[in-house]
C-alpha cells in the first residue's frame, strides 16, 4: 500500500464529517426555493459584456446627439451672421 | 430477483427526472460523502467544501432532465462537479486582482494538528501544489473510478489519462515526500 493511500482515506473521512446530518434536506429546500447555484463563470461574463455593449451605446448616443445639437447651433450662428452681413450690405 | 446496482441506479435517476423528491434525496444521500471528498481534494480547504457539494448537487437536480442517459449518471455528476470547482478556483483567482489582501485570508492555513493527522497535511499540501486538471484526475482516481469512466467524465481518451495520471500521480508523490520527510 503507497503512503498516501492511508492519507486520501482520511482526506475522503474528513470531508464527509465536513457536512451537516440534514445536508440532502438542506440542499432539497435550496433548490426548491431556487437559490443555492453560484452564477456560472460563464454567465458573469456574458452580464460583464452586456453591461459594457450598454454602457458604450449610452455614450455613443449621447456624444452624436451633442455633436449634433453642436453643428445645429454653429449652423444657426452662422445663418445668424450671413443674414446680419447681408442686411448690412457688407458681402456686396 | 434483485435488479443490478446499474440497472437501480438508472431507475432511480428516471425517477428523479420525473420531480420525485424521495429518489432526488436517495441520491443525494449516495453520492453526498463521494462528492464532499472529491470537492476536498479539489479545493483543499474546508470551509468551501458544504457550501461547494451543495451547488453540485442543485446544479445536478436543475441539470437532470438534461440527462440523456441515466446510465452515464455518475460520470455525469462528476463532471458537474468538477466544473463546479473548476469555476470556484477561477473565481478565486479573478478575486484576487480585485481584492487586494484576498490572498492573505484565503492563504490563513487552517488549524493544523486540532483534527488532520501529519499525513493528511502532507497530502493537503501536496495536492495544493498540482494543477487544478490534475487534481481532478487524482481525486476521480482515489474516488474509484476507473480509466475509461475518468476519460467519459473528462472527454478524453483512455490514453491521455493514462499519461496524465502517471506525470500526476510522480508529482503528487514528490510533493508528498518532500512535505512529510520535512
Amino acid at each position: 500500500m503507497k503512503p498516501e493511500n492511508q492519507a486520501w482515506d482520511q482526506l475522503f473521512a474528513r470531508a464527509a464529517a465536513l457536512l451537516h446530518p440534514d445536508f440532502a434536506d438542506r440542499v432539497l429546500r435550496a433548490a426548491r426555493a431556487g437559490v443555492g447555484a453560484a452564477p456560472s463563470l460563464l454567465s458573469q461574463f456574458a452580464l460583464g459584456a452586456a453591461t459594457a455593449a450598454i454602457c458604450f451605446l449610452t455614450v455613443a448616443v449621447f456624444k452624436v446627439q451633442s455633436a449634433h445639437e453642436a453643428d445645429n447651433r454653429a449652423i444657426a450662428d452662422w445663418q445668424q451672421i450671413a443674414s446680419a452681413a447681408d442686411d448690412s450690405g457688407f458681402m456686396q | 430477483m434483485e435488479p443490478s446496482p446499474t440497472i437501480a441506479l438508472a431507475d432511480l435517476v428516471r425517477r428523479a427526472q420525473r420531480g420525485d423528491e424521495a429518489a432526488q434525496r436517495e441520491i443525494i444521500l449516495s453520492y453526498q460523502h463521494r462528492v464532499a471528498g472529491f470537492v476536498y481534494a479539489m479545493t483543499g480547504r474546508s470551509d468551501s467544501v458544504e457550501d461547494l457539494a451543495q451547488q453540485v448537487f442543485i446544479k445536478m437536480i436543475r441539470a437532470l432532465n438534461g440527462l440523456q442517459a441515466p446510465a452515464q449518471f455518475e460520470s455525469w455528476l462528476f463532471r458537474l462537479a468538477r466544473n463546479t470547482c473548476i469555476d470556484h478556483l477561477r473565481r478565486q483567482k479573478l478575486r484576487r486582482i480585485f481584492l487586494p489582501f484576498a490572498p492573505e485570508h484565503e492563504d490563513v492555513p487552517e488549524p493544523l494538528g486540532a483534527v488532520d493527522t501529519e499525513e493528511l497535511d502532507a497530502l493537503r499540501y501536496a495536492i495544493s501544489q498540482l494543477r487544478p486538471q490534475d487534481r481532478v484526475l487524482l481525486a476521480l482516481v482515489q474516488e474509484g473510478r476507473s480509466h475509461a469512466e475518468i476519460a467519459e467524465t473528462l472527454k478524453t481518451s483512455v490514453a491521455a489519462v493514462k499519461a496524465r495520471l502517471h506525470r500526476a500521480r510522480e508529482q503528487l508523490r514528490q510533493h508528498y515526500q518532500s512535505d512529510h520527510e520535512a
